[in-house]
């Protein structure tokens, strides 16, 4: 029975392990605790706040943080609060989805890359011209000519940082591809389809896991940064960088319209930030003890 | 004499980069019988693994090709079979162990998958089949089947060779490639897994060839044997014709370089020299800039294999001409 219970425990060993790491970087994990919040919150969203996010107050505009709001009100009387909480919904999935897309478009041109000696150049000098283009100005081309949506805006981010993640699934399969282990699941007679999917993605995962949780952070940014330039969502809906530019007319008298949506900004990529960091740190076997 | 399983003849195999050409194999030519096990020895460099890759077929092209030769196995050319059929053969009929246990069994899978899978691949039977077919194969290797949902790590490298071993057997192969299957391992380690082996190789009714540097292991295992230098196989024989009758002075520099444990020596025996660089091979004999007994015959032209009973061959011109024991 003893013995069971140990190879229970050893069977989880690599998450165990990893988390084991983790919990030793005290900032990871208050990152992790904050990100796990905002995700609540976001989930939540229509029963946590107090008000819609729509909901316009006339006697009640430009309210400065008080106990009624606690973050004040706009110039149109909604209650800020309330527009953060709503806001979170859309930050978070801009950054979940937009990253997914990148991991997607990113991973498969890497994974080929790095298998077919013949498609490398091809495809990576194509990435190195998307890299030279600057993301930014990437991402604002994408959604002009595609018009601005919630899909497009996630489309254009995503899209836009598709080429360092080729870059790193591409360095990653390349030196898990001359492993022993992948001539050998060859001899045994797997496709190449089959030595990729069950031998190759998994042990080219951790760098990837990392790429992903620090270009969370940067595609809620430019996600941001879009909407403070009018090209991601648009009004009334509440995304934190439209939030912040719609805030800018006003930023002399009520601060709070900027700076409110700035800090929850700040808040989940700092968070994200950390994790991701915590994570490098926990997956990388060279730093294990 | 029973059926020929796989009978290689006059196999070249080459890497060709910018900037050289490695003539790594150069017309190796061997057969083996079913049921037989053949050792191929020689020094690191020598071609082993290549032609061993080779019958596989996962010489990595490019920069790798063949140039020459036909490997036929159960009386087909297995160089004329398109990647697909050569898949079902891989792992199927023709199953290969690594050198190297600690790195070929992939280490976020555990170990009784990594069986499955291969059963899974060549055979047409549901996933739980397979699943009993792999942990029946484990108790084969001695490994206890409770721990078929471990991973690598937590075997030792003794236990990863058996995993491998069970893995390369798990389909019956007719024949199976051993590259260097000890070299990793520590002695004590090496008898066990030579014995497990050696007895399911009986068991199995398997072919066997085994790449080694270790002579001690070929006589252990094989019964038949041909060392390999430079590409080219320079002597063979069955075990007896090698090891009492040697008459290559490369195989007679490779035991008298094994240390004798009755007589205390201050130095090991060594053969003079490095392996030729195989981007550049001397002309006439392979061995010619390290053979003590070289005449100037032997720089000349290609030396072919003189047989000197049915079995036993030697590639060298002066054959019987020097004394073997010096």
């Amino acid at each position: 029975m003893a013995k069971k219970t140990r190879d229970k425990n050893q069977h989880h060993s690599m998450v165990g392990e990893v988390w084991h790491q983790f919990k030793k970087n005290r900032n990871a994990v208050i990152g992790l605790i904050v990100l796990c919040i905002f995700i609540i919150i976001a989930v939540f969203a229509p029963m946590i706040a107090p008000y819609g996010y729509d909901d316009q107050d006339a006697a009640h505009t430009k309210i400065a943080p008080c106990r009624e709001y606690p973050f004040g009100t706009d110039n149109l009387g909604r209650d800020v609060l309330s527009r953060i909480i709503h806001g979170s919904r859309y930050s978070l999935m801009i950054g979940f989805l937009a990253v997914t897309i990148s991991i997607i478009a990113g991973g498969i041109l890497g994974v080929l890359a790095a298998f077919y000696p013949k498609l490398d150049n091809i495809i990576m000098r194509t990435m190195d011209l998307f890299m030279a283009i600057p993301q930014m100005l990437l991402a604002m081309c994408i959604v002009a000519a595609l018009g601005s949506s919630l899909f497009n805006l996630m489309l254009a981010v995503g899209l836009s940082s598709t080429p360092q993640f080729a870059r790193v699934v591409r360095a990653s399969v390349l030196s898990t591809r001359g492993q022993e282990y992948v001539e050998a699941a060859r001899a045994i007679g797997g496709s190449d389809f089959n030595v990729i999917v069950r031998h190759i993605i998994p042990n080219s995962l951790a760098p990837l896991i990392v790429q992903a949780t620090l270009s969370m952070a940067r595609a809620i940014i430019s996600a941001s940064a879009l909407s403070f330039l009018g090209f991601g969502i648009q009004a009334p809906k509440p995304e934190w960088g439209a939030m912040l530019s719609a805030g800018r007319k006003y930023i002399r008298q009520c601060w709070w319209l900027t700076v409110i949506p700035g800090l929850a900004i700040m808040v989940v990529v700092y968070a994200l930030n950390v994790v991701g960091d915590g994570l490098r740190d926990s997956l990388d076997p060279r730093l294990k003890k | 004499m029973s059926e020929k399983i796989l009978d290689i003849k006059d196999l070249s195999i080459r890497y060709v980069t910018e900037e050289e050409t490695v003539l790594a194999v150069n017309g190796i030519s061997f057969s083996l019988d079913k049921g037989e096990s053949i050792g191929l020895v020689g020094e690191t460099g020598a071609g082993k693994t290549t032609t061993a890759l080779g019958i596989m077929g996962l010489v990595p092209d490019p920069p790798g090709e063949i140039t020459s030769g036909t490997i036929e196995f159960e009386g087909e050319n297995l160089l004329e079979y398109p990647e697909k059929k050569m898949r079902e053969i891989r792992g199927g009929k023709i199953s290969m162990i690594f050198q190297d246990p600690m790195t070929s069994l992939n280490p976020v899978m555990p170990v009784g998958d990594q069986i499955r899978e291969v059963v899974l691949l060549h055979n047409n039977v549901s996933k739980a089949e397979a699943r009993s077919r792999a942990e029946e194969m484990l108790e084969q290797v001695g490994i206890p089947k409770e721990r078929y949902d471990d991973y690598p790590h937590q075997f030792s490298g003794g236990m990863k060779q058996r995993v491998i071993i069970a893995i390369a057997l798990a389909c019956s192969p007719e024949l199976l490639i051993a590259d260097e299957p000890t070299t990793a391992l520590d002695v004590t380690i090496q008898a066990q897994v030579l014995q497990l082996m050696k007895a399911l190789r009986t068991q199995y009714q398997t072919s066997m060839i085994l790449i080694t540097h270790d002579l001690g292991v070929v006589a252990k295992i094989c019964n038949k044997v041909a060392v390999v230098y430079a590409g080219q196989i320079i002597e063979s024989g069955t075990l007896k014709d090698i090891y009492t009758n040697k008459q290559h002075p490369y195989t007679i520099g490779l035991f008298n370089s094994l240390p004798d444990i009755e007589h205390e020596t201050s130095e090991l025996k060594v053969i003079k020299g490095l392996v030729p660089d195989p981007s550049n091979l001397p002309k006439g004999c392979k061995f010619n800039p390290r053979c003590p007994y070289c005449t100037p015959e032997c720089c000349e032209n290609e030396v072919e294999m003189t047989a000197l009973s049915d079995t036993h061959s030697v590639r060298c011109i002066h054959v019987g001409e020097f004394d073997r024991e010096a």
